[in-house]
C-alpha cells in the first residue's frame, strides 16, 4: 500500500457529455475525504489549481485521468482537439477511468453519431477506440451515469496503490460480476414468473413484459443503492442495461417476447432449461405474490 | 478590439467576445461551440424511448427534461382525443422532484459557482466552501431518489403517472431528510429560520445576518452588483406550477402568456461557430428563470429588491438564492400533502394510436423548458428541445442584444462582464443540445 503522503495528481476531462457523470460524483458521500486523497489539477466544476486553458496546454502530465463522455477525436476543448488531449494525457497517466457508459462505450453520445463518436478503449462492444493499445491501464466505469460509489471506489484503490481486477469489458470485477437484478426487490416474482402488470406498483417483476434487463445487465444498481436510497427497480423503472455496451437499445419500456416469454433469457441460462424452469413456476398459485402487499393504497 | 475569453464551470464551455473602450465593455457576442444531436437521435423511436433519452441531454436537470417529455407526450394524447388521466398524487410526485431538482442545483451554483466567482472579484471574509453546495445538493436528490429511483437520470415519469408506489415509509424517510436539509439551510446558508427568511419584505433585512446569503448580499452590493447588469427588465414564466405562475411580465406588471409565440433561430457569434439559438417571445427577447418566477409569484422580498435595483445582478442572484428557500418550503407543503391512498398510474390507450403533436412545458431551474413533438403512431417523427439557457444566453445584433448580452454591455471590465454572465446560471449543455 502507497503512504498517505502520496498524492496522486487527476485530470478530469470531458468528450461529448451531459454532465451527468460530474453531477453522480458530487453525490459521494465521502467526497471531502476522496478530493483530498488526490491533487486535483482539474475537474469542470470542482475547485482545482488549473484552468481549462492551461490544461489544454499539454504541458505537465498526470497520474489518474478520468475521463467523461464520448469521444469524438475533433471536438475541441480549449482550442485543443480531445485527439490530442486524450492522447497527451492517457500516455502520462498511471491509470485512465473512463467514468460512464459514453466514455466506455460510446453510450448515448455514440447513438447520436455513430461514424464519429466511440470510447476510449472500446466502440460498443468491439475493441476499437483511440486508447485500445493502452487498454491495460483504461478502467471502464460503465452506467449512465457512473454510480458515485463505483468512482469513488476505483479512485480510493488507486490511491491506496491496490491492483482493480478487470471483467472483459475493462470493467472492475467487483463491481460488474453482479446483475442489476441482484438485491432486486421484486426477485420473488422473477422466481414465480409474475409479471407486474402495470407500472406503478410495488408487486410483480418488470422482466417479462415491462422491459427490464435486471438479469442481463452486469451491474451492483440493487447492491449499492443510488444516493444511498434507491434504485430504478426500487420504484418500478425497468432497468434499461445502460452499464452494457448495447445501451441505449431500442422500446426500452418493452420486452421482446417470443410465446410470452422473454427472447433473451438470463444471463448464463440455457433456453431450454429456462422454458422448461418457466412452465413449472407459473403452474404454482401462491396467494401472497397475487395480492397487493401493503394497505398504504 | 475583440477580446476572447473562455467561459468554464458552467456545465461545457462558452466563448464571450468582448469589444471595449478602455476595459470597458461596449459589446459582447457568446458563441457555445458543442453540439450533440439529442433531436435528431429520438427520431424514429418510439415516444417511450424519449423518456430515458432526453433526460441525458443535461446532467443537472435532466429530470425537467423527463418532466416536459412526459407532459409532451400526454399533450399528444389528448390532442390525438386520448387525454390522459393522472392522479393527483401522480402530480405531486412529479412536482416534488422537479423541486428537489431545482433545490440541488440552486445549491451548487451558489457554492460551486457564485461564491468563489464573487471572491475572486475582489470581496474579502465570503470564506467559500464549494463542498457545503456538493453535501446540500447531494440531500436534496436522495429525497429525490426516494421516489424517482436515482438522481441523475431517472425515467421514473412515464404517460399516466409515476412508476413508484410509495409506502408511509418512504413518505416519512423523505420528510426526514427535508428536515435536516432546511435545518443545513437555515444554519449555514440562511443564518436565520426558514420561516423568518420566507417573511422578509425588505432587502435591510439581510444586515444582521452573519451567514453565507447575508455574506453574499454584502458582496453584491460591496461590488455595485445592484448597479450593474441590467437587462430588459421583461420576463416570462411559462411552465405551470405550485411555486409560481405563468405570466409574462413587463416591470412588475403581468399579462398572460402564450406559448405558441415562442419562436427560435440561429445565435449570432462572428467569431465563432455557435450552436445556441435566440429564443423569443413575439418579437422580443425576455429574461426567465428565478427573478421572472419570484416577481411573477408575487414575493414580496424580491419584489422590494426590484423596487431599489431593477432587474440587476443583485436582484437576479438574489432571487435563485431566496428561491431556493421557497421550494423548501414547497417541498415540504407537498410531502406533506402527499395523498398515497391514489393510484400512480392510470394506464392510458396502448400509444400506437397517437397521431398527433403535443408540447411539454415545465419550469427548470434556469426557466422554462419547452419540448415540442409530433408523434406518428406513437413514433417521433420531430422533436424540438426549447431551453431556459436559450431565452437567456442567446447571441444577437448590437441593434436587438440578447438578454445577457445587454446585460454585459456597460460592465467595468472582462472579470465583472463574466461576473454578469454567471449571474444567469449558465448551462452549455442544454444551451446546445
Amino acid at each position: 500500500m502507497r503512504s498517505r503522503l502520496f498524492k496522486p495528481t487527476l485530470i478530469w476531462l470531458q468528450g461529448v457529455t451531459c454532465n451527468g457523470n460530474t453531477h453522480s460524483f458530487l453525490n459521494l458521500p465521502y467526497l471531502p475525504q476522496l478530493l483530498a486523497r488526490f491533487e486535483v489539477l482539474y475537474h469542470p466544476l470542482l475547485p482545482c489549481s488549473q484552468s481549462l486553458e492551461e490544461i489544454a496546454r499539454c504541458r505537465r502530465g498526470c497520474d489518474v485521468l478520468v475521463f467523461e463522455g464520448a469521444f469524438d477525436p475533433m471536438m475541441e476543448r480549449a482550442g485543443v482537439t480531445l485527439e490530442r488531449l486524450v492522447a497527451y494525457y492517457a500516455e502520462e497517466a498511471g491509470h485512465v477511468i473512463a467514468a460512464g457508459s459514453c466514455a466506455s462505450f460510446g453510450g448515448i453520445f455514440k447513438a447520436a453519431a455513430p461514424e464519429r463518436n466511440s470510447g476510449l478503449a472500446y466502440a460498443g462492444e468491439h475493441p476499437d477506440g483511440p486508447l485500445l493499445g493502452k487498454a491495460g491501464k483504461v478502467i471502464n466505469l460503465s452506467g449512465c451515469p457512473v454510480h458515485p460509489e463505483w468512482l469513488g471506489f476505483a479512485l480510493m484503490n488507486i490511491a491506496e496503490g491496490r491492483p482493480i481486477s478487470v471483467d472483459a469489458l475493462g470493467r472492475p470485477t467487483a463491481l460488474y460480476r453482479h446483475m442489476a437484478h441482484d438485491g432486486c426487490l421484486r426477485n420473488e416474482y422473477f422466481e414465480w414468473k409474475v409479471d407486474a402488470e402495470q407500472f406503478g406498483r410495488k408487486e410483480g417483476c418488470l422482466f417479462y413484459e415491462h422491459g427490464c434487463r435486471g438479469p442481463l445487465t452486469h451491474a451492483s444498481c440493487n447492491r449499492t443503492l443510488w444516493n444511498g436510497v434507491s434504485s430504478k427497480m426500487r420504484v418500478g423503472t425497468p432497468c434499461f442495461g445502460c452499464t452494457e455496451p448495447d445501451f441505449p437499445r431500442r422500446n426500452l419500456f418493452e420486452t421482446k417476447t417470443n410465446m410470452s416469454i422473454p427472447e433473451e433469457v438470463p444471463v448464463g441460462v440455457s433456453k431450454r432449461a429456462y422454458l422448461t424452469m418457466t412452465g413449472i413456476a407459473k403452474s404454482f398459485k401462491i396467494k401472497r405474490l397475487e395480492e397487493r402487499l401493503t394497505d398504504d393504497d | 478590439m475583440m477580446t476572447r475569453a473562455l467561459i468554464e464551470h458552467i456545465e461545457g464551455e462558452a466563448s464571450l467576445y468582448f469589444d471595449t473602450r478602455g476595459e470597458k465593455i461596449t459589446w459582447a457576442e457568446i458563441a457555445f461551440p458543442h453540439f450533440r444531436g439529442m433531436e435528431r437521435m429520438l427520431e424514429g423511436r418510439k415516444a417511450t424511448d424519449a423518456l430515458v433519452i432526453t433526460p441525458r441531454v443535461c446532467g443537472i436537470c435532466g429530470h425537467a427534461h423527463l418532466m416536459a417529455t412526459v407532459r409532451a407526450i400526454e399533450a399528444a394524447y389528448a390532442q390525438a382525443g386520448y387525454p390522459v388521466v393522472l392522479t393527483r398524487k401522480a402530480r405531486s410526485i412529479r412536482e416534488l422532484t422537479l423541486v428537489l431538482e431545482m433545490i440541488q442545483n440552486h445549491f451548487k451554483w451558489l457554492y460551486l459557482v457564485i461564491l468563489p466567482e464573487l471572491e475572486k472579484l475582489g470581496v474579502g471574509g465570503l470564506s467559500p466552501a464549494p463542498l457545503k453546495g456538493a453535501y446540500a445538493a447531494a440531500q436534496a436528490t436522495k429525497i429525490l431518489a426516494l421516489f424517482a429511483g436515482q438522481w441523475p437520470h431517472s425515467s421514473y415519469m412515464i404517460p399516466g403517472g409515476v412508476t413508484c408506489d410509495p409506502t408511509h415509509l418512504e413518505r416519512i424517510q423523505a420528510a426526514g431528510l427535508l428536515d435536516e436539509l432546511i435545518g443545513f439551510f437555515e444554519k449555514e446558508t440562511a443564518g436565520v429560520g426558514l420561516d423568518a427568511l420566507l417573511s422578509f419584505a425588505s432587502c435591510r433585512e439581510f444586515n444582521p445576518l452573519q451567514s453565507d446569503l447575508g455574506r453574499l448580499e454584502k458582496g453584491l452590493i460591496a461590488t455595485e452588483m445592484h448597479k450593474k447588469g441590467m437587462a430588459y427588465d421583461r420576463f416570462v414564466v411559462l411552465g405551470e406550477h405550485g411555486f409560481t405562475v405563468r405570466a409574462r411580465l413587463k416591470h412588475t406588471r403581468p399579462m398572460k402568456a402564450d406559448p405558441c409565440l415562442v419562436s427560435t433561430e440561429p445565435a449570432v457569434c462572428r467569431d465563432e461557430t455557435s450552436h445556441a439559438r435566440n429564443v423569443r417571445y413575439g418579437k422580443h427577447f425576455y429574461e426567465v428563470g428565478p427573478l421572472a418566477r419570484s416577481i411573477s409569484a408575487d414575493t414580496a422580498l424580491i419584489k422590494n429588491m426590484h423596487r431599489r435595483y431593477k432587474d440587476s445582478v443583485y436582484t437576479r442572484v438574489m432571487a435563485r438564492a431566496y428561491e431556493t428557500a421557497v421550494l423548501l418550503q414547497h417541498a415540504k407543503t407537498l410531502l406533506a400533502e402527499l395523498e398515497l391512498s391514489e393510484p400512480s398510474y392510470v394506464p392510458p390507450v396502448p400509444l400506437e394510436r397517437i397521431s398527433a403533436t403535443g408540447e411539454g412545458i415545465v419550469e427548470a431551474p434556469r426557466g422554462p423548458l419547452m419540448h415540442r413533438m409530433r408523434l406518428e403512431r406513437g413514433i417521433v417523427a420531430e422533436y424540438k428541445i426549447i431551453t431556459p439557457t436559450q431565452w437567456n444566453l442567446g447571441s444577437s445584433v448590437m441593434s436587438d442584444p440578447a438578454p445577457a448580452q445587454k446585460a454585459m454591455v456597460g460592465a467595468a471590465d472582462i472579470a465583472e462582464a463574466t461576473f454578469i454572465f454567471r449571474s444567469f446560471d449558465v448551462c452549455s449543455v442544454c444551451t446546445t443540445h
